[in-house]
C-alpha cells in the first residue's frame, strides 16, 4: 500500500512508480493507444467523432508536456488515403480523460503547456483524450470507399 | 498497422491506425414543379429543367428511376376519371430541351455526373436536365379549362 506522502506526490506527478519509471523522472510518455475505426459511415453528411482516452506521463516538475500530431499524408498533414484520393481529418487534444472535444491540434506544430493533472497509469489508466474528427462536409465531398492513414502523437519534455 | 505506445524519454511517440469506410451515396436536387397552363394542343408542350445530381462512387456514376403517380407507376396527369399521358426524357448534362426516354419504374444506367458536391453549390451549379413533354394527340384529348395533376418521383442510385 502506497504512503499517504508518496500517493500525493504520485498525483501531482512529482513522483513515478519504481516499477514502471525508474530512473527517468524528468521523461515523458505516451501509452494505453488504441486504432480507430469509425466502420462505414452512412451518415456523411454528419462529423463523425472518436474520441479515445490514453496516458500521457510526465516527470516533470508540474507534469508539463508538449503534445503535437502528425498525420500520414503528405508533409505530415491529417489525412486519409484510398490509395488515389485523400480524406482530410481533425485532430483535437486534451489533458484530461473522458473528453470528446479539446484543443485543435495543427499537424506537425507542438501544442505547448499541457499539463499532467493526474499521473498514470499507476492512479489511473489514462488522464488525457485524443480526439479525431472528420467532418461531413469531407466525407461528403469523399468518393466512396475505404480510407486508412496513421496519426503519430508525440509527447516532449516543456 | 496496430497501435504503437510510446516508451519513456525525453521524447515519446506513439501511433494509431485510422480507418473508415465511406458508403455509396447519391442525391439529386434542384427539381422545380412543372406548370403548362392555357396549353395549345396543336403542338405539343414540353418543359425543360436543369437540376443537379450528384454521386461519390469513384465513377460519379448513377442510374435514374422515374415513377408517375399513375396506375402502376405510369406517367400520367389525372383530374379524377380523367386521365392524360406525358413522357419524360433525362439528360447527364444541362441545358438540354431533350434526352433519353424514360421508361416508368425502369432504370436508365450508366450515366455520370460532374457535380462536385451534393448540392452543386459549387461549379457545375447543375449537371442533368430533366424533360418533360405532353404529346399533341394527348393535349387535343384532354377536356379545355380543366386542370390535371401529377406527380413524378425520380429516385438516383450511385453506380
Amino acid at each position: 500500500m502506497l504512503s499517504a506522502r508518496l500517493a500525493i506526490l504520485l498525483a501531482l506527478g512529482l513522483a513515478s512508480p519504481c516499477v514502471t519509471m525508474p530512473a527517468a523522472a524528468q521523461g515523458v510518455q505516451i501509452s494505453n493507444l488504441s486504432d480507430m475505426g469509425f466502420g462505414l459511415v452512412t451518415d456523411i453528411g454528419s462529423d463523425q467523432v472518436q474520441a479515445q482516452s490514453v496516458c500521457a506521463y510526465s516527470g516533470l516538475l508540474g507534469g508539463r508536456y508538449i503534445v503535437t500530431a502528425l498525420g500520414s499524408g503528405a508533409g505530415g498533414a491529417f489525412t486519409l488515403s484510398n490509395g488515389s484520393a485523400t480524406l482530410p481529418y481533425e485532430v483535437q487534444w486534451s489533458p484530461s480523460a473522458g473528453q470528446t472535444s479539446g484543443t485543435n491540434l495543427v499537424a506537425g506544430r507542438p501544442l505547448p503547456g499541457q499539463t499532467m493533472l493526474l499521473s498514470c497509469p499507476v492512479l489511473q489508466a489514462t488522464n488525457a483524450s485524443l480526439i479525431v474528427i472528420l467532418r461531413g462536409i469531407a466525407l461528403s465531398a469523399a468518393r466512396s470507399g475505404s480510407y486508412t492513414g496513421t496519426l503519430t502523437v508525440i509527447l516532449s519534455a516543456n | 498497422m496496430a497501435s504503437t505506445q510510446g516508451t519513456l524519454g525525453t521524447t515519446s511517440t506513439g501511433s494509431i491506425t485510422i480507418s473508415v469506410s465511406v458508403a455509396n451515396r447519391a442525391q439529386i436536387t434542384g427539381l422545380s414543379d412543372v406548370t403548362f397552363t392555357n396549353i395549345d394542343p396543336a403542338t405539343a408542350a414540353s418543359a425543360a429543367q436543369n437540376n443537379c445530381v450528384w454521386s461519390n462512387t469513384a465513377t460519379k456514376g448513377y442510374s435514374i428511376t422515374a415513377t408517375g403517380s399513375g396506375t402502376s407507376g405510369a406517367f400520367t396527369l389525372a383530374n379524377g376519371p380523367l386521365t392524360v399521358p406525358y413522357s419524360v426524357q433525362w439528360s447527364q448534362t444541362s441545358g438540354q430541351s431533350t434526352g433519353t426516354a424514360l421508361t416508368a419504374g425502369t432504370a436508365l444506367t450508366g450515366l455520370a455526373t460532374t457535380a462536385a458536391n451534393p448540392t452543386c453549390s459549387t461549379s457545375p451549379s447543375t449537371t442533368s436536365s430533366l424533360v418533360v413533354t405532353i404529346s399533341a394527340p394527348s393535349l387535343q384529348s384532354m377536356v379545355s379549362a380543366t386542370t390535371y395533376t401529377g406527380s413524378l418521383t425520380l429516385l438516383v442510385t450511385p453506380q
